[in-house]
């Protein structure tokens, strides 16, 4: 859940929310190395929720990540290092950058980590996402 | 490290299709590749099959090969495929063979001759390659490849191979074969990723077997086709390169930057 801290006064227009999401998401489209999964995204910003993966065999993933809510987008840049890249769903842990948005996240700037695992099989991607969002 | 002839049913006149092969040596023995993506089509999960030839100088056996690196686009979905869902401790597979290993860590197949000079004459012996992932400690994936050949030396090697971005590198060992006599040395390999494999997963408490998905090829194809590259490096410290390109399937999708490199 989000905690608010707007309101210095000063610059009214500007939020500061801590942000917790979750999404599992499946498999839209593959190219090679990159795959794109979509699906619902629950808790402090809910909406849908896209993934850009890649992962190209360096341990360490990269995402873009897109949540697409009720008041805009958000943009996302992930990395994470994968453990176990041979078992059947892989987890992963990194960091994320907010880099903007659309709408009311037009500006939207934050930082947060990444938690993740990735479902060889089916190809299907849970990321779990939490952090500081300024917008 | 058992003795071992090592092996290899090259069958070099069955160069796969659609890939043009080349070569040109640095300062080693010449060397070739050739290189096939089946199906080839854009998009679509593949089983990509690779062919390496060393070429000895004169009628003796070539300097033994202490690595070989396979380099291919990083864009190809080799660490998004199905492939290497378990994985096989290299020991057991080295002391039980294919047997000891979960039918999910198996990622491909080949075979490989081997030669060392027994006095005038040079022996040669097949061998069947067996490719299974094998357990990471570094995030990489890892390979354990198992090369088992029958005659005339019954023998069992394993051997270690790790998917870097972009490359496939094969550390081999030195491969001693009789007392007093040179090691084995390889000469040809043949080896897939991919391709007719079978995996179970539990379904509602039965196991269902399917056939895992391969390498994901790219939606676009780079101008002039996918190119790839084998080098190899030799026991007394030279080298050897080459490479092949694989071309793009006919119609649309090709990438319209030119390949670099």
């Amino acid at each position: 859940m989000g905690t608010a801290s707007a309101g210095t006064g000063q610059t009214p227009t500007a939020s500061t929310v801590n942000v917790k999401d979750e999404g599992r998401l499946r498999l839209v489209k593959s190219s090679g190395s990159q795959l794109i999964d979509e699906g619902p995204a629950t808790g402090t910003i809910p909406g849908t929720a896209r993934i850009v993966f890649v992962y190209d065999g360096n341990p360490t993933m990269s995402g873009q990540i897109t949540i697409y809510g009720h008041g805009g987008d958000i943009q996302a840049h992930a990395t994470g290092r994968l453990s176990s890249p041979t078992s059947a769903s892989p987890s992963f842990k990194g960091t994320l950058t907010i880099a903007g948005g659309t709408g009311r996240y037009a500006h939207a700037r934050g930082a947060g980590q990444l938690y993740g695992v990735f479902y060889r099989r089916s190809y299907a991607i849970t990321v779990q996402t939490q952090g500081t969002l300024r917008y | 490290m058992a003795t071992a002839l090592a092996v290899a049913a090259g069958a070099w006149h069955a160069t796969p299709a659609s890939a043009h092969a080349g070569a040109h040596a640095a300062a080693g023995p010449r060397a070739a590749l050739s290189a096939a993506f089946q199906p080839l089509r854009l998009g679509a999960a593949t089983t990509i099959s690779f062919a390496v030839r060393i070429d000895a100088a004169g009628e003796a056996a070539p300097t033994p090969i202490s690595r070989v690196e396979v380099s291919y686009p990083s864009d190809l979905g080799l660490a998004t495929s199905q492939l290497g869902l378990a994985d096989c401790s290299p020991a057991a597979l080295l002391l039980q063979g294919d047997e000891a290993c979960p039918a999910d860590s198996k990622m491909g197949q080949g075979t490989a001759r081997v030669e060392v000079p027994f006095g005038p004459e040079v022996v040669s012996e097949n061998v069947a390659l067996g490719i299974f992932a094998a357990p990471s400690s570094d995030g990489y994936v890892h390979l354990a490849i198992v090369a088992e050949g029958k005659y005339p030396v019954i023998a069992r090697i394993v051997l270690a191979g790790v998917l870097l971005v972009g490359r496939l590198r094969i550390t081999i060992p030195p491969i001693a074969t009789l007392p007093g006599a040179p090691y084995a040395s390889l000469v040809s390999m043949r080896a897939s990723l991919g391709g007719a494999l079978t995996y179970y997963e539990d379904v509602h408490g039965r196991s269902v077997a399917y056939r895992p998905r391969g390498i994901g090829l790219p939606e676009s194809c780079p101008r002039g086709g996918w190119r790839l590259g084998a080098s190899f490096a030799f026991i007394d410290g030279l080298s050897s390169h080459a490479t092949t390109v694989v071309a793009c399937p006919r119609g649309g999708g090709v990438r319209q930057t030119p390949v670099s490199g």
